[in-house]
């Protein structure tokens, strides 16, 4: 009996020691910030208002962990899904009639060019990556700066606005009383999850991103899987773009500019190891709710919004310090065990 | 050196590319080719060049920075504050500027720790100390535009060294900053190419655990180059408030991308251990003159950061491949030994 447990805990999410720890830390901001702000933080109201922010940051971090998981990065994730978002928001308000009617194939079409988008920004970033070996950091800044200016350069930096209502529909409705956008991160993140822990491509992504040297040795094709991370970190993204859109009813050049920092502090704090090869879908998603919980609870207690960047910066270095510390003990206490026996 | 290896060079391919473009421009548009247009580009270059040669170091070192802008402006807004509230000597502009530079070093220093001290990735940890430093600017120092900069300050902004009516009737202004930008570039070229310190910084960019098995220690290194860096960003901070003539504290911040631009574009390679200071100041002069002119090409100015993006895919495509060359060429050697 003992030894079943034993299995289903180590087989089971708590087999992770970071998820582990992420879901101490969820309860411990829940309970703080319900502590502190009861009457504000712990509304349904509060509730059902970060379900529907937190798919957004989810879905773009768990872009930002499919790039990083290899050892590179994808800076370019918001231009893409502005991008993304300003296509089809384009191809709706053209389509529109006076009253504001759309038929649905539209919307599904423009939805599909919006993806296209993200799917040629993403291919655009594989090309400089995987077979141009421009490192990661600099390609994604380069295309970021590209999507972001030409995005200015055909909108003229106005937004597009007034999107169809049924368009809406999607980004602020409910699906079996679940918020819709909640379902979708939802989905993503299992479809993400069982590319990772379930097919070869995802075995592969984990390889190189703890060997590169090693899995170039054995012939798996590394620069396609590299180059396919990259196409899925577009899509994702522009997922993400549409997502915003539908929720807000606007498309802009330069909305979301901070998310890029805030996934990349997601990720990491999800227990994503930045050089590459160990993560966990469930981590970022943890860790986005935390984050949007304690965005939640700052405005709740009515700290300004600077003052949760500033929180957020800390919680990105305090995270890496704590994780460099750890891992030398780690390392420390095998070394010294190894030397005892 | 043989001429063909000059061809390669990433200075004269920039060199061509910046006449080719002079050309183009000014066939369109002859106001292109006058002495107040120069002196324009020049202006315009003074703060991106000084955060530049802070960028360059790092780059060499392996290493990357994206806080320099944010360390910047909060150096440059919190030496204005300091300064009005405790109604330091309104004249001069040396205090603000060494309060600036000291505010930069500070904040470098932060940045040093968090790198060197603990290792946590370049990248990742300026992510985040930008994070920290806007915040903290923003929720403690102050989040309103101040307009009215300290008296030194504000006379400095129309301190020229040349100035003298055109024949068309504008001004044309040669700002004195011109001297003092030239010297700290001198300095910092000296500083790299001359001291035992930039032939670590080098060397760090060549591999780390090599230069720890040269002697050289890495982490003062590095904590060295990234108080260097903040001296630097600050000293442009405060600069830029003079030159704007306000410290409006939402300033700079997204920058970045432009002055990492001109230092790529410039030679410097990413991936550390190469980069040259005349590169980089041909790459901020580049990147100005085409965001200065593209207008004169009837091209509108939103089309600006486009055009620096596809510049910058241009340029480390260009570097890319010729990395790619440059190992398959070793490769091949090699293999050719082993026959």
């Amino acid at each position: 009996m003992n030894e079943r447990l034993q299995r289903f805990s180590t087989a089971g999410l708590l087999a992770d020691r970071k998820v582990t720890q992420l879901m101490g830390f969820t309860t411990f901001t829940l309970i703080f910030f319900t502590v502190f702000s009861f009457n504000i933080f712990f509304t349904p109201e509060n509730f059902r208002s970060m379900a529907y922010q937190v798919p957004e940051i989810a879905i773009l971090s768990i872009a930002v962990m499919l790039s990083m998981l290899t050892g590179g990065i994808d800076l370019s994730i918001v231009g893409i899904s502005n991008a993304a978002a300003l296509v089809a928001a384009y191809i709706m308000t053209q389509k529109m009639t006076e009253g504001g009617d759309i038929s649905t194939m539209w919307i599904i079409a423009a939805c599909l060019a919006g993806i296209l988008i993200g799917l040629i920004c993403g291919a655009i970033n594989s090309v400089l990556i995987a077979i141009l070996n421009v490192t990661p950091i600099l390609a994604t800044l380069a295309t970021m700066t590209l999507f972001n200016g030409i995005a200015i350069g055909i909108t003229n930096g106005v937004s597009v606005s007034d999107l169809p209502k049924q368009f809406m529909r999607v980004g602020n409705g409910t699906f079996l009383g679940i918020p819709t956008p909640f379902v979708l991160m939802l989905v993503i993140a299992i479809f993400v999850g069982y590319l990772i822990n379930r097919t070869s491509l995802g075995l592969k992504v984990l390889l190189i991103g703890t060997n590169r040297k090693a899995a170039q040795y054995s012939v798996m094709g590394d620069r396609k899987v590299i180059a396919w991370t990259y196409i899925i970190s577009g899509l994702l993204s522009s997922l993400a773009g549409l997502i915003i859109a539908s929720r807000t009813s606007a498309a802009s050049p330069d909305f979301g500019n901070s998310y890029i920092l805030l996934a990349i502090v997601v990720v990491v704090l999800g227990g994503i190891n930045p050089m590459g090869g160990f993560g966990t879908v469930t981590g970022v998603v943890l860790a986005t709710i935390v984050l949007q919980m304690v965005s939640s609870g700052f405005n709740a207690l009515r700290f300004s919004q600077f003052f949760y960047l500033l929180a957020q910066g800390g919680v990105l270095v305090l995270v890496m310090i704590l994780n460099t510390v750890f891992e030398k003990r780690r390392i420390n206490r095998s070394i010294n065990k190894s030397l005892d026996s | 050196m043989n001429f063909r290896k000059l061809l390669r060079r990433n200075e004269t391919v920039l060199i061509f590319a910046i006449i080719v473009f002079s050309l183009v421009i000014g066939s369109k548009s002859p106001e292109f080719f006058t002495i107040a247009n120069l002196f324009d580009i020049l202006r315009s270059s003074f703060v991106q060049l000084i955060f530049a040669l802070g960028v360059l170091i790092v780059i060499i070192s392996g290493g990357i920075d994206v806080s320099f802008p944010i360390v910047g402006i909060f150096a440059g807004y919190t030496a204005v504050v300091i300064m009005r509230k405790f109604e330091l000597n309104e004249e001069s502009v040396l205090v603000p500027i060494a309060l600036a530079i000291l505010i930069g070093i500070i904040l470098g220093g932060l940045n040093a720790i968090a790198i060197a001290g603990f290792e946590i990735p370049t990248l990742i940890a300026t992510l985040g100390t930008a994070g920290i430093f806007r915040g903290f600017m923003l929720s403690f120092i102050g989040a309103s535009f101040i307009s009215d900069i300290p008296l030194g300050l504000d006379k400095f902004s129309t301190a020229d060294l040349i100035k003298f009516e055109s024949e068309a009737g504008t001004l044309v202004r040669l700002h004195v900053l011109v001297i003092p930008v030239a010297l700290i570039t001198l300095a910092v070229s000296l500083l790299l190419n001359r001291t035992i310190f930039g032939r670590s910084v080098y060397a760090l960019g060549g591999g780390v655990e090599s230069t720890r098995r040269l002697g050289i220690s890495v982490k003062r290194t590095q904590a060295k180059i990234y108080m260097l860096v903040g001296g630097l960003s600050g000293l442009a901070g405060i600069l830029y408030v003079s030159l704007q003539r306000k410290a409006n504290p939402y300033d700079l911040a997204g920058s970045e991308l432009d002055v990492i631009a001109a230092v790529v574009l410039g030679g410097a390679s990413i991936m550390g251990g190469y980069g040259t200071v005349f590169g980089t100041v041909l790459g901020v002069l580049f990147i100005n003159m085409i965001k200065n002119n593209l207008v004169l090409l009837g091209v509108s100015s939103s089309w600006q950061r486009a055009a620096v993006g596809v510049l910058l895919i241009i340029g480390i495509t260009i570097q890319a491949i010729g990395e790619n060359q440059k190992q398959k060429r070793q490769r091949s050697a090699t293999s050719k030994e082993a026959e």
